[in-house]
């Protein structure tokens, strides 16, 4: 008997170790996925690190000595500068700016973690903060937003139904999946670098290939299936995602049709009416392809960033003027949003910086004398800011919350706002996600 | 002296019966298809370690081309492959865009169709560094020999898509 009761306690108890970490803050083992708000999400991160006061508080050239005005009039609302203008100025795409057509958190916090890019980024995907410092080529140690939507939806979706787009290579490719044991690759996203995949690397070593009709597709995949008949390994750890057959047919196919099209220049550029192409930025250029990808596959879930404001470590009027570069692309992306039947009314745009930049200037002087900013985790780097935009009636408009010294959430919640949004929040397990959602920003 | 010699000789016998004995052949310049020196596997067994995208490049330009790739065109195809989160398309799109390159070593069909024997055994040891085996011989000879559209081309991207070829 007793031996019995010690079997019986015994398997309790294991059952017990590998059942707990499963279940859901709402106590219950496995749930149904819940409500969407709507059925896609674009975060856009507006990287490179911005600062507050150039961008929120449209504070133009004050810090600098001059005068102040808005350079983001697509994602902010107030007038332009009038005078000192360090840039050619593109009329804004958006009729109203996207502050009004959904919620500004004027003031969100990065709250902990160096205020470098990679930190700043994987805080966003991840919704978990960072102390990697060094070795960053490598996945984040927690699940990124990706896997938790993957794993977590019900039904389950495939990589095609998930993006992450960057503006550059270093250790970014490596954000669309963790190293974490109960999720990565198996449930990443997949990942394209537009500027290598469709520049000049792209339509020398991707684009004019081989062209197989169906049949020979056919012919190919019969004499690969006998091949690999006679070996007993496979490649399954291939570093990085694996799509499924039928989607990776469609990427194919979609990868071959951007490259011929950017080498006839009909891919469309997110640039005014008579501005030639030699304007375009690599920020830019990533949203140029993003759409590429929101048009064709229409994805639930799609994460992209720009970059290119770095500069403002030692280029002032750069940063100015990649600011107002981005700020338009940003408006271009929305306005094909709502030109899209599927994803109009349907999606939910996220936008939030990496992180900010410091209160005060460092030595250098750029070539019109202005100083230039660096990001080294002073109070003022962690201050960023977040705007929601949606359709009304499910994303609340034209409201604004927080404000300097008041900040109303942080660089954490984005995560869980997104799993709020496409209906997983509540599968994923209690304790991964140590943020919030900003239910402020729904009806 | 005489247990010393004993010893050594017990010894030689031991160690010498438990090396395991690896069988390589080099095979030298095969005229037709101008296939360099290499050492082939006796079996596809032997293959236990995956190639890295960038050692899949550089041999699978090796094997196309019977070169070595530049060092450019290594950097270069590296950053293709990086920009892409699916490994396997990558490779899939690199292959399918160096088939297109003129300076390819690769026989026309006309070439295939009349050698289909030699063809084939090229094939293997070029891609997979071995021999094929009877059956494969014989089973791959038919596809072909059945199907007047199958081209050197699709054989050798079959080839290069292989779960084998990405092992060495």
């Amino acid at each position: 008997m007793k031996r019995r009761s010690f079997i019986k306690k015994a398997s309790i108890a294991t059952a017990g170790t590998f059942l707990a970490p499963y279940i859901l803050p709402s106590g219950r083992l496995f749930a149904a996925a819940g409500d969407r708000v709507v059925n896609h999400v674009v975060l856009v991160l507006f990287a490179g690190g911005v600062r507050h006061q150039e961008s929120v508080d449209q504070a133009y050239l004050t810090y600098q000595g001059a005068n102040s005005g808005n350079v983001m009039r697509n994602m902010f609302t107030g007038a332009a500068p009038s005078s000192n203008l360090l840039y050619t100025p593109w009329n804004p795409i958006q009729g109203s700016s996207l502050a009004s057509q959904g919620t500004f958190f004027k003031e969100l916090q990065y709250a902990q973690g160096p205020t470098g890019h990679f930190n700043g980024h994987t805080a966003a995907i991840t919704g978990n903060y960072t102390d990697t410092g060094t070795n960053l080529a490598i996945n984040p140690d927690f699940p990124t937003v990706f896997e938790y939507y993957r794993k977590h939806n019900d039904p389950a979706k495939s990589a095609i139904n998930s993006w992450w787009l960057s503006e550059g290579l270093g250790p970014y490719p490596a954000l669309n999946y963790s190293k974490h044991g109960m999720y990565g690759p198996m449930y990443g996203a997949n990942y394209l670098r537009p500027f290598s995949t469709f520049g000049n690397i792209g339509l020398d070593y991707l684009n004019n290939g081989l062209t197989l009709q169906p049949d020979d597709v056919g012919r190919l995949n019969t004499l690969k299936n006998f091949f690999d008949s006679n070996f007993d390994k496979s490649v399954s750890d291939l570093p990085g995602i694996i799509n499924n057959s039928t989607d990776k047919e469609f990427i194919h196919a979609f990868l071959k049709d951007v490259l011929n099209r950017t080498q006839n220049g009909t891919v469309e550029f997110p640039l005014p009416n008579g501005v030639p192409t030699y304007e375009m930025t690599g920020d830019l250029i990533n949203i140029q392809y993003t759409w590429e990808v929101l048009k064709n596959f229409h994805p639930e879930l799609t994460v992209i960033n720009t970059f290119n404001l770095d500069t403002c470590h030692s280029d002032f009027t750069g940063y100015i003027n990649l600011m107002h570069k981005a700020d338009y692309g940003v408006g271009w992306l929305w306005n094909k949003i709502q030109s899209d039947p599927v994803l109009q009314n349907d999606t939910i745009m996220i936008c939030l910086p990496d992180h900010g930049r410091n209160e005060l200037p460092n030595n250098i002087y750029d070539a019109n004398g202005l100083r230039a900013f660096d990001h080294t985790t002073d109070a003022n780097s962690r201050r960023v800011f977040a705007l929601i935009v949606g359709p009304a009636g499910k994303v609340n408009q034209n409201l604004v919350l927080g404000s300097a010294g008041n900040p109303v959430g942080q660089t954490i919640d984005i995560v869980p706002t997104i799993a709020h949004i496409l209906g997983f929040y509540d599968q994923i397990p209690s304790g991964m996600l140590p943020g919030q959602i900003l239910t402020q920003a729904f009806i | 002296m005489k247990n010393i010699f004993l010893i050594l000789l017990f010894s030689n016998i031991l160690f010498s019966s438990c090396k395991k004995e690896v069988l390589k052949q080099t095979i030298y310049d095969n005229v037709y298809y101008e296939v360099t020196p290499v050492t082939l596997y006796t079996s596809n067994a032997e293959k236990n370690k995956q190639k890295s995208s960038l050692q899949y490049i550089s041999i699978l330009f090796s094997d196309l081309f019977n070169q070595s790739i530049p060092g450019s065109d290594l950097n270069n195809i590296g950053e293709a492959i990086v920009s892409i989160g699916d490994k396997g398309l990558a490779n899939q799109l690199i292959l399918e865009r160096l088939l297109t390159v003129p300076a390819i070593q690769i026989p026309t069909a006309t070439q295939m169709q009349a050698d289909l024997d030699g063809f084939i055994s090229s094939a293997y040891q070029r891609f997979y560094l071995r021999n094929p085996t009877e059956y494969e011989k014989i089973y791959l000879k038919n596809l072909i020999q059945n199907d007047s559209n199958i081209t050197p081309e699709i054989v050798y991207a079959a080839f290069a898509l292989s779960n084998e070829y990405m092992f060495y």
